[in-house]
């Protein structure tokens, strides 16, 4: 094991070195730094273009002067020995001290999106491979492909426009905001359809779960339009209460049974000590900083696990109790927290900085926003969204359509065809055996897929005016300005080879078959 | 020498066998058939539009002229169907003549890189050993630079030099998803026995990797060479989106939205258009590469848009 | 959430832990007085944001490595007369209604006077009341830094024999280089230099940007010790290790990645001080009133300058009123978007302007097929093409000298110098002097650049129909083959200064630095060195001007196409707003704008 980390390490290196000296020739020789300078009437032009050729070396040959960069580069794997440098930008910056701010939101960006590309990804596969054929696979297929096809500058040029600025004009128009009644009926007849389609079943439960979808969806918009929703949101104890009580519910059909009276115990202890929760912090919200509300998430899991661990002692399915626990108390807490940031969303849209306007285009925060951390996460919240959007839908189409063909390709396995012939519930036989052996190759994906969203953050970081890294290359670029460039793909190079490595990793752990040597 | 051409002639014939089947497959597959319609369709439309080089086409007004604008805000009249842009300059002969710079380009990128990718991979897979080592090594330092970042690169350095070279250069470092694949379809042909047989009989290396091996394995290059294609056709358009593709004055469409951009609140069209033609085009080659798969392998046994996806 | 651990509150271990988790819960928790309801009024409450191009990264503009027109707008504001001359420092150089530049005296902190002309010799004096923002008094420490750090007191040589200096500045020593180590009368606040020459744009000298005291600092000095050490100190070039430490803190010291915890960093002397910054496109930096400010309160007390490089972005953000003013790069979409947004635009000529040059090296040698040339050159349409779809009231520039924001100056050049006979094109006359001779004229142009292309073309057909034959030389990367001898004519763009004239021999004397055609006229270089010297003449400086313009187009030197268009556009929130051709842009008169 050792002997293969190592070895897997020193050939990273080798990668990275050689691709880095492709980079730097290639991107040295793709225009001339001086430009701007040369074409410039200052008094002092000639001195200018000499002390940027001495800053940045440019007397020597980019072959040379990668050698010269990779030394900077090479004196930081040895601590004490050398100088570790990454070498200078045109600005005389230090490269090393440019990259972390721009990692910070780059990393924020790419790692939320590749998230949520999964989690949804992944779920909507797995039902389209479960609705073979259907409806609703048809129509998921067609909108994967279609989502294949789309640059993602075309979604974002239109995120903005409609997104930001049509959901803001939106908010300041009415008093209170009020969604038209063809939009009601609109959302109303889709919601209906999409649940239908996504439950299935035979012909009187598909028209059960239309009605009820509808009539749902149409009561939540007419509360929304006629609590003035949008610009006072909230939860409050009852809807908490009814929210709780889904999750509850949900949350034990989806990790055990409903039939399994211990899970379904253990979940309802979970959603109870949320809901008296509720009741209880509100003062300490009121103080919270980033670390209580990280503590408090520690806890509400820890606090879930052991609910569930307690209930689960007294009888069978371990597992499913402490995982239907953990997950409710999870969400419900979620919730608890999603109530609080509603609390603080009137005081948010009405401060000056805002103006009633949240939905930002662009930027990664509020400039001269101050607020506790509620307003600041918000502000976040506002600025994050739609690019992230825009980047999760790359991967989206791709973790559909992958995790869809997995499991079908599961299911024609002859283990699962034994585990049907035992007689396992189709539940047990899609979340036990299925999913996980779905996940095997998934790892592999993932890896190669961080570079397409890392690729396709420079896209987005320019829509959206987000100073990250993708700026950092694209701006550095159009200067020609290299180190920052190299310190760009450095991290990105890094970042792939690491992604790479661990799936390696993660591919052994989950399969057995695999042997790392 | 009488016997080794006995076996290729056995092969020929089943495989002539296999190819009316794949063709029938595709033939019967209405979205796919479709969708090839449909994509070769826009090109033959924009060439009768607007001509092809030195050709030209039915459409009389030039794309970089600016005419007097025929209605307010440039907006679409029967002299300009798809509207005109600030300068007056017309929008469909604009439009026409990006969709044959995203097709030309698309073209070469999935040429160039199909060739390369399919020659170092069949090297690779067929010698093994340190040559195999030495080839996916190098692909290694290819793919550690993401498409986007080192087509950027590119891009800066041939853009000005023209559409031919863009695209050319471009193909030359988007060839690695290929080579992986079919290294990995030659790694198992190698071993089959008619690969033996030619080499009994004396064929040269050469002539087993492209005359005996090859052949088998033209489906998955196909395929991947398809899916290559829907790719380069984003990548193009995003890179001349940023600046780094397909110059003025030539036109792009991805250039054409981030020029007009600011313009999309009152003047949509100018955002539409290019829109369309950048999705429907990718949209068929998506499905059309689709349909090939289905056509070469209907069990979805050898070769999957996953499998591609996780070799790249 | 922790408090679940209640549920089970008969294990006694969990009610430890509980109570273990509550005191870390508490030393977690902000100071946040209950509600945590800070909507910060005083930060807010007279709030204007504006998006720019490009990202700030210094506080100090005046370096070579930092020279960018955003860190020339901090330099503006906070007073650092180094980088940009703005309110609170000696000068102010801004516009006014009609979008002239001038340069006025500023005597919030101090005032200088011509003392005598012949030597030219000039006293600044500071205000008793003179203080910078963090309180300490203005002295003559700080003239004479910055006397020490533009005048190459301490340039010279280095080992080598290279040119060396410990300050790497953006602008040159030109002018103050001339100068003796000034008289310093500390009693008197007051700093006196005397010039060896003549120096034409002595009023347009700064005597004040960065505290003294601050610099003094870096080498464990007072700001006294440090006068003090300049006077003693040889002068020129010899690898001093206290002069070594203020350079490269002059150099790189004020250079920022982030919010600097050095509050020294942020000493102004200006209107404003800087109270938050966060870097790169996306990034921002706010200003908040400098508390210790001796002149009229301003009426924004907060400024933030937010960094937008892309202007379709700059545009919806303003639609989206995340910022009130921009100023985006001006195209003709951009103003109809903007009016179709409902926003105020104002629009206006910048002081970068697009010329077409002559190399009087191969087939322009001869006189008369530059004339011929020059007959071709469509400028109305070039104008009428690239600049009035984005100001309608644009006009063609007619002198190489002066522009529209020179006022009056510009008005009495143009209407001597004769460029007017190329507004439209002769293609007559130019047959008439090519007598059917077909010369070939390579025409040099950035290809990226859209406008370049757009005038490059319009010349083709024109000088096409005289009977020129044109090669297309048009490369992205145009600018290293200026002043090579592989094109006859080039198309590209100059800056006017707007105020001064110590650039003219960069140009337009022979063998000067942006010389590229090769120019040389005897009585052009006379004319120019005695503009050089000119105090106080502004009658014989318009007809030194009036009359190099005249001559090099009379020499077929080439003709000025126009200037760039620019435009501010905005919400309505701040009234007072002026444009302003210069690159500190729409702040400029920042003291006069009200909500």
């Amino acid at each position: 094991m050792f002997a293969y980390i190592t070895r897997r390490i020193l050939v990273s290196i080798l990668t990275i070195v050689a691709a880095s000296f492709l980079m730097y020739t290639l991107t040295a020789v793709s225009g001339d730094p001086l430009e701007e300078l040369r074409a410039s009437n200052a008094i002092n032009k000639e001195e200018l273009i000499q002390r940027r050729i001495d800053l940045l070396n440019l007397d020597i040959p980019p072959v040379l002067r990668w050698f010269h960069w990779l030394g900077g580069v090479g004196g930081c794997l040895v601590p004490f020995a050398f100088e570790c440098t990454l070498g200078n930008s045109v600005e005389g910056f230090s490269v090393a001290q440019l990259l972390p701010p721009a990692m910070a939101s780059t990393v924020r960006l790419v790692t939320v999106a590749t998230v949520l590309a999964i989690i949804l990804g992944v779920a909507v596969g797995m039902i389209t491979a479960l609705r073979q054929n259907s409806a609703f696979d048809i129509s998921i297929t067609f909108l994967s492909f279609f989502l294949y096809s789309l640059p993602s500058f075309l979604i974002a040029v239109l995120l903005k426009e409609f997104g930001a600025i049509g959901f803001n004009n939106f908010i300041a128009r009415g008093d209170p905001p009020q969604i038209g009644l063809f939009w009601v009926i609109a959302i109303t007849l889709l919601s209906a359809i999409v649940w239908a389609m996504l439950l299935g079943g035979d012909a009187r439960k598909r028209i059960i779960t239309f009605v009820s979808a509808g009539v749902a969806t149409a009561g939540a918009l007419i509360y929304i339009n006629v609590t003035d929703f949008f610009r006072v949101p909230h939860l409050g104890p009852v809807l908490l209460f009814l929210l709780i009580g889904l999750t509850v519910v949900g949350m034990t059909a989806l990790t055990a049974n409903l039939k399994n009276r211990r899970a379904l115990l253990a979940a309802g202890i979970a959603g109870a000590v949320a809901y008296i929760c509720y009741f209880a912090l509100q003062g300490l919200f009121n103080v919270s900083s980033m670390w209580t509300l990280m503590i408090l998430a520690v806890g509400a899991i820890a606090g879930s696990m052991l609910i569930g661990w307690i209930v689960s002692l007294f009888g069978p399915d371990k597992g499913q109790v402490i995982r239907a626990a953990t997950f409710t108390g999870f969400f419900a807490s979620s919730f608890v927290v999603l109530d609080r940031f509603m609390q603080a969303w009137p005081a948010y849209i009405n401060h000056p900085r805002i103006n009633g306007r949240p939905m930002a285009t662009a930027q990664a925060s509020t400039t001269g926003y101050t607020a506790d951390i509620w307003g600041t996460g918000l502000d976040q919240l506002m600025h994050f969204l739609l690019p992230t959007i825009s980047l999760t839908l790359i991967s989206f189409a791709f973790y559909t359509r992958f995790a869809r063909a997995g499991l079908l390709e599961v299911f024609n396995q002859d283990y699962i065809r034994t585990a049907r012939a035992k007689g396992l519930s189709e539940h047990t036989i899609v979340m036990r055996h299925a999913f996980r052996n779905m996940l095997i190759p998934l790892t592999t994906i993932i890896a190669a897929d961080v570079g397409t969203l890392l690729g396709g953050a420079l896209i987005t970081e320019r829509v959206f005016a987000i100073a990250g890294m993708g700026r950092m290359f694209d701006v550095g670029l159009q200067k020609l300005d290299l180190n920052p460039i190299m310190g760009y793909f450095l991290v990105i190079a890094i970042l792939a080879i690491a992604f790479n490595f661990i799936a390696d990793l993660m591919y052994a752990v989950l399969d057995p078959r695999v042997r790392v040597k | 020498m009488a016997e080794s051409t006995n076996l290729p002639v056995e092969e020929q014939v089943k495989s002539e066998n296999q190819w009316t089947l794949i063709l029938k497959r595709f033939v019967t597959n209405p979205l796919a058939m479709g969708s090839l319609v449909v994509f070769i369709g826009i090109w033959v439309f924009s060439v009768v539009m607007v001509g092809l080089g030195p050709i030209s086409g039915i459409w009389e007004l030039n794309h970089r002229t600016p005419y007097p604008q025929g209605a307010p805000n440039g907006a679409p009249t029967l002299e300009h169907p798809f509207g005109q842009d600030t300068i007056g300059q017309d929008y469909f002969a604009m439009t026409m003549r990006g969709i044959q710079n995203s097709y030309l380009v698309m073209l070469l990128i999935g040429g160039v890189g199909t060739v390369i990718g399919t020659v170092v991979g069949a090297v690779a897979g067929y010698f093994r050993g340190w040559i195999d080592a030495l080839l996916m090594r190098i692909t290694d330092v290819f793919i550690v630079i993401p498409a986007l970042v080192i087509g950027a690169v590119v891009g800066r350095i041939s853009g000005d030099m023209g559409i031919w070279i863009l695209g050319t250069l471009l193909g030359a470092f988007l060839w690695m998803s290929i080579a992986r694949l079919v290294r990995g379809e030659f790694l198992t042909l190698r071993e089959r026995e008619f690969v033996d047989a030619a080499r009994v009989a004396g064929a040269s290396d050469a002539r087993i990797i492209f005359k005996h091996i090859l052949p088998n394995a033209v489906g998955v290059v196909i395929v991947a060479s398809s899916l290559l294609m829907a790719a380069a056709i984003l990548t193009e358009t995003g890179l001349s989106y940023l600046g780094y593709g397909i110059r003025p004055p030539e036109v792009s469409l991805g250039r054409l939205i981030s020029d007009n951009q600011t313009a999309f609140a009152n003047r949509p069209w100018l955002y539409w258009w290019p829109a369309l033609f950048i999705v429907t085009p990718a949209l068929a080659v998506n499905f059309v590469g689709d349909g090939l798969r289905e056509a070469f392998d209907p069990r979805q046994k050898r070769f999957s848009r996953r499998r591609t996806r996780e070799q790249s | 959430m922790s408090t679940r651990f209640k549920s089970s509150r008969k294990f006694s271990a969990t009610i430890a832990a509980s109570a273990a988790a509550a005191l870390v819960l508490a030393g977690c928790t902000t100071n946040g007085g209950g509600d945590g309801d800070d909507n910060g009024d005083d930060t807010t409450s007279g709030t204007v944001t504006i998006a720019t191009t490009n990202a700030a990264n210094s506080l100090n503009g005046a370096t070579s490595d930092h020279n960018l027109n955003t860190n020339g707008m901090i330099d503006y504001i906070t007073g650092n007369g180094w980088g940009s001359s703005g309110p609170g420092t000696f000068l102010n150089t801004r516009a006014n209604a009609d979008a002239e530049i001038e340069s006025n005296r500023d005597e919030t902190n101090g005032s200088f006077e011509l003392v005598s002309e012949d030597p030219l010799t000039v006293e600044y004096t500071l205000n008793e009341n003179a203080v910078w923002s963090d309180g300490t008094e203005m002295s003559v420490d700080d003239m004479l830094l910055t006397w020490v750090i533009n005048s190459g007191w301490f340039a010279g040589e280095d080992a080598d024999g290279e040119p060396a200096s410990y300050f790497s500045l953006a602008g040159s020593t030109a002018g103050l280089d001339t100068t003796d180590f000034p008289e310093i009368d500390r009693e008197a606040r007051s700093l006196t230099i005397t010039y060896d020459e003549p120096y034409v744009d002595w009023e347009l000298v700064n005597m004040l940007g960065k505290p003294a005291h601050v610099f003094a600092d870096q080498v464990d000095m007072t700001a006294e010790e440090l006068t003090d050490f300049f006077t003693d100190a040889e002068p020129g070039y010899n690898e001093d290790e206290t002069l070594e430490a203020i350079g490269s803190f002059f150099n790189n010291g004020y250079a920022i990645t982030e919010m600097p915890s050095d509050e020294g960093l942020l000493v102004a002397a200006g209107p404003y001080v800087v109270s938050d910054f966060q870097a790169n496109d996306g990034g921002y930096i706010e200003f908040s009133a400098n508390p210790n400010w001796q002149g009229d309160a301003p009426g924004v007390d907060t400024l933030i300058i937010s960094f937008i490089g892309d202007a379709s972005t700059q545009i919806q953000q303003l639609a989206n009123g995340e910022v009130d003013i921009i100023e985006p790069q001006a195209d003709a979409n951009t103003v109809q978007t903007l009016e179709s947004n409902g926003a105020e635009i104002i629009t206006g000529d910048q002081l970068s302007y697009d010329h077409v040059d002559l190399s009087f090296r191969g087939v322009f040698e001869d006189e008369r097929i530059r004339q011929a040339f020059l007959h071709t050159i469509p400028r109305q349409a070039i104008l009428d093409s690239i600049v009035t779809p984005t100001n309608p009231e644009a006009q063609i520039l007619n002198s190489q000298m002066y522009v529209p924001s020179n006022g009056d100056d510009y008005v009495a050049a143009t209407s001597e110098n004769g460029y007017e006979m190329f507004d439209e094109p002769d293609i007559e006359a130019a047959q008439e002097l090519l007598n059917g001779e077909t010369p070939e004229v390579r025409i040099l142009y950035a290809a990226d650049n859209p406008n370049r292309v757009n005038a490059f073309r319009l010349i083709q057909q024109s000088a096409e129909e005289a009977g020129f034959v044109i090669v297309d030389e048009g490369d992205p990367e145009w600018s290293p083959r200026l002043g090579s001898e592989d094109y006859d004519a080039a198309i590209f763009g100059w800056i006017s200064p707007g105020v001064g004239f110590a650039s003219l021999p960069q140009i337009w004397q022979t063998g000067g630095g942006g010389n590229y055609n090769n120019y040389s006229n005897s009585d052009i270089d006379a004319l120019v060195d005695e503009s050089q010297t000119l105090i106080e003449d502004p009658e014989r400086m318009l007809e030194i001007m009036t009359e190099i313009d005249t001559i090099t187009r009379e020499d077929g030197y080439g003709v000025p196409l126009f200037q760039s268009p620019g435009l501010v556009a905005h919400n309505g929130t701040v009234d007072g707003i002026l444009y302003n051709p210069n690159q500190t842009g729409v702040i400029h008169n920042i003291l006069e704008w009200s909500l």
